[in-house]
C-alpha cells in the first residue's frame, strides 16, 4: 500500500531579529489511510506542521523539507495553481474555533455550496450541502443551511464547518483542534462523525490536539512534538507505556476521576529533549 | 447542617439577565453549603449557569432571588469593602484578567492600596514567593508572562489580601496539562497550608475530583446532583447526565454499533 503522505525533514523557520527561528525542526513521517495525532504543548509546533502540509505556512515564515508529496504529488514545487487544485478538493483543513473560521456575512448554506461547486454543478451542489449536513447529523438541516454563523451554538458550526470541508470529499483531512472549543458531550459525537468518515470513506486524518487522554482513545499513531521536534511516535494504545519521558510526564501529570495522587506528578523538562 | 455552621450558604439562588423577551434566566434555584476549610466544585458544560453562580456570590452578577450567606449573615449589595478582604476570585483566563499595561508591582499593590494595608513592600514580595514567581517577576508586563505564571500572577492577586474563601472560575482551563497539574498542586498546597476555602468550577471532571470533596453536577441553570468525591469514583451517580459527563471524561468512545 502506497501512503498517502511522505513527510521527511519538515523544517519551518520564521526570520527574527536575532537571526532565523525554526520552529519545526526536522518532522519526518508517513499517513496511509487512517486517523494519526499529533500531540504537544502549546508552541510546539504541531500547528505549524499541520498548515504547512497545505502550504498555508503564513509569510515571513517558510516551509522546507526533503520530502513532501500527497499521493505521489510533490509538494515542495507546487504551483499556486497546483495548490488550488488540492487544496479544498482533495485536502481539507478543519480549524479550531468554528466562531473565527466561518464567513460571518454568508449563510451556512452559501458557504457550503461554494465549497462544493470546487467538484459539482450548481444543482448538485445544494443537494450536496443538504446531504452533508445530515451527514455530520444536524437534525434541521434545513435550518442551519439557512443560518448565519451566530445563529449556531458551538458545536452545531463545529459541525458545519466539518461539513465544508468533507463536501468534496478529500483523500486527507487535517483537524486542528477541532474539538477544543467543545463541550466534552459534544466532543465525543464530532469525533464519531470524523471515525465515520475516516472509516467509511478510507479517508486520512491527521488530529492536532493538546489532549493526550483524547488522542489516546481515538487515533491509531500519535506522534509527540516537543518545541519544534518529534520527540516520539508511539501506537495509540501503547501510550501509557510510552518510552520518552516528555511523553510519559504529559501522561501522568493529568488528573483522573479514580487517581489520589497529590501532588500531581509535574513535568520536569530536560533541555536535551529540545536539541 | 447541624452544629458544624456553614461558611458560605446558598439558598434557592436564581440570576436572571436581561429584560422583557430577552430574559435569560442563567441560574433557576440553586442551593449548596460550603464548610469552612473544604473545597466546593460545580461542574457543567457551557450555559449551565455554573460561573454565574460564583460571579453571584462575587457581587457581579444581577441576583433576583434567594439568599446567600457568609459566616451566617446576609450579603449585601453592593458588596462592602470587608467582603473582598474575606472571598477572592481567580478568573478563567489569564490573558484577559491581568491589566496589559499594569507590572506585576502594581496588580499587587492595588488591592493592597484599596484595603489600606501598610506593609506593602513586604507583603508583594512575599506573595511572589508564596505563588513560587520570586522577585525577579515583580516589575515584568504580563506580556512577558506565559500562561502559567500569569495565571500564578492572579492567584497572588487574590492571596495578597489573607482571604478565607477563593472562588475559583475554571482556573486551569487555558493552560497546558503539564502547567496544569503545577497550577493545581500549588492550589492544593496553599489550601492544607492555611486552611482555605475553595468553590472551584470547571467543567473537567477529573479536575474537581481531584480538588474537591464535594462536588455539584449543573445543567441549564439547575442543580442535577450533589456527589462526594468517593461517590464520583465509585460512579454512583444517580441522573443519568452525571453518568453522560463521566462517560465522555474517559476519552472517546466509538459508537455503540447498532
Amino acid at each position: 500500500m502506497t501512503n498517502l503522505l511522505e513527510v521527511e525533514d519538515l523544517r519551518i523557520t520564521y526570520p527574527s531579529r536575532q537571526g532565523p527561528v525554526e520552529v519545526v525542526r526536522g518532522v519526518s513521517f508517513t499517513l496511509g489511510r487512517e486517523r494519526l495525532g499529533i500531540v504537544g504543548e502549546s508552541g510546539s509546533g504541531k500547528t505549524q506542521t499541520g498548515r504547512a502540509l497545505l502550504g498555508l505556512t503564513p509569510p515571513p515564515g517558510r516551509a522546507t523539507a526533503r520530502r513532501l508529496s500527497f499521493d505521489g504529488i510533490d509538494l515542495r514545487a507546487a504551483t499556486p495553481a497546483l495548490w488550488r487544485s488540492l487544496r479544498g478538493v482533495r485536502m481539507s483543513m478543519v480549524m479550531q474555533d468554528p466562531k473565527f473560521s466561518l464567513n460571518p456575512v454568508m449563510t451556512i448554506g452559501r458557504q457550503l455550496v461554494e465549497a462544493a461547486r470546487r467538484t459539482a454543478s450548481r444543482h448538485d451542489a445544494r443537494n450536496r450541502a443538504m446531504a452533508m449536513l445530515e451527514a455530520v447529523q444536524i437534525r434541521d438541516a434545513a435550518r442551519v443551511f439557512d443560518a448565519y454563523p451566530h445563529e449556531l451554538s458551538g458545536g452545531m458550526g463545529q459541525r458545519a464547518m466539518i461539513a465544508m470541508m468533507l463536501i468534496t470529499e478529500p483523500d486527507l483531512l487535517i483537524a486542528d483542534e477541532p474539538t477544543s472549543a467543545l463541550d466534552v458531550t459534544v466532543q465525543i459525537e464530532v469525533l464519531r462523525i470524523l471515525d465515520r468518515l475516516v472509516a467509511e470513506r478510507g479517508m486520512g486524518l491527521i488530529f492536532i490536539s493538546h489532549d493526550l487522554r483524547l488522542v489516546s482513545s481515538f487515533c491509531d499513531r500519535v506522534l509527540v512534538m516537543y518545541a519544534g521536534r518529534m520527540v516520539e511516535e508511539v501506537r495509540a494504545s501503547d501510550l501509557a507505556h510510552a518510552q520518552h519521558p516528555y511523553t510519559q510526564g504529559l501522561y501522568r501529570c493529568l488528573p483522573r476521576v479514580e487517581g489520589d495522587q497529590r501532588p500531581l506528578p509535574t513535568l520536569r523538562r530536560d533541555e536535551a529533549w529540545a536539541r | 447542617m447541624g452544629a458544624l455552621m456553614a461558611l458560605l450558604e446558598i439558598a434557592q439562588l436564581e440570576v436572571t439577565f436581561g429584560h422583557g423577551s430577552d430574559r435569560v434566566q442563567a441560574v433557576r434555584g440553586v442551593s449548596f453549603a460550603v464548610n469552612e476549610g473544604e473545597s466546593f466544585g460545580i461542574v457543567g458544560e457551557s450555559g449551565s449557569g455554573k460561573s454565574t453562580v460564583l460571579r453571584a456570590i462575587c457581587g457581579l452578577a444581577p441576583i433576583t432571588g434567594g439568599t446567600l450567606r457568609l459566616d451566617g449573615a446576609a450579603l449585601k449589595s453592593p458588596r462592602p469593602a470587608a467582603f473582598y478582604r474575606r472571598v477572592q476570585m481567580i478568573f478563567q483566563d489569564p490573558y484577559a484578567s491581568l491589566h496589559p499595561r499594569h507590572t506585576v508591582d502594581r496588580v499587587l499593590a492595588e488591592p493592597l492600596a484599596i484595603h489600606r494595608f501598610a506593609d506593602r513592600e513586604t507583603r508583594i514580595s512575599r506573595a511572589l514567593d508564596d505563588v513560587g514567581l520570586g522577585a525577579s517577576f515583580r516589575f515584568r508586563y504580563p506580556h512577558q508572562l506565559s500562561g502559567g505564571q500569569r495565571q500564578r500572577v492572579a492567584i497572588a492577586r487574590a492571596l495578597i489580601l489573607e482571604p478565607r474563601v477563593l472562588l475559583l472560575d475554571e482556573p486551569t482551563s487555558a493552560l497546558d496539562a503539564s502547567i496544569q497539574a503545577e497550577v493545581l498542586n500549588l492550589l492544593d498546597g496553599l489550601r492544607a497550608e492555611r486552611g482555605l476555602t475553595y468553590v472551584l468550577v470547571s467543567h473537567d471532571l477529573a479536575v474537581v475530583a481531584h480538588m474537591c470533596e464535594r462536588l455539584l453536577v449543573m445543567q441549564n441553570g439547575l442543580a442535577v446532583e450533589p456527589l462526594t468525591r468517593a461517590q464520583l469514583q465509585a460512579r454512583e451517580a444517580s441522573q443519568s447526565y452525571t453518568r453522560d459527563l463521566l462517560t465522555a471524561s474517559e476519552g472517546y468512545r466509538p459508537a455503540p454499533s447498532t
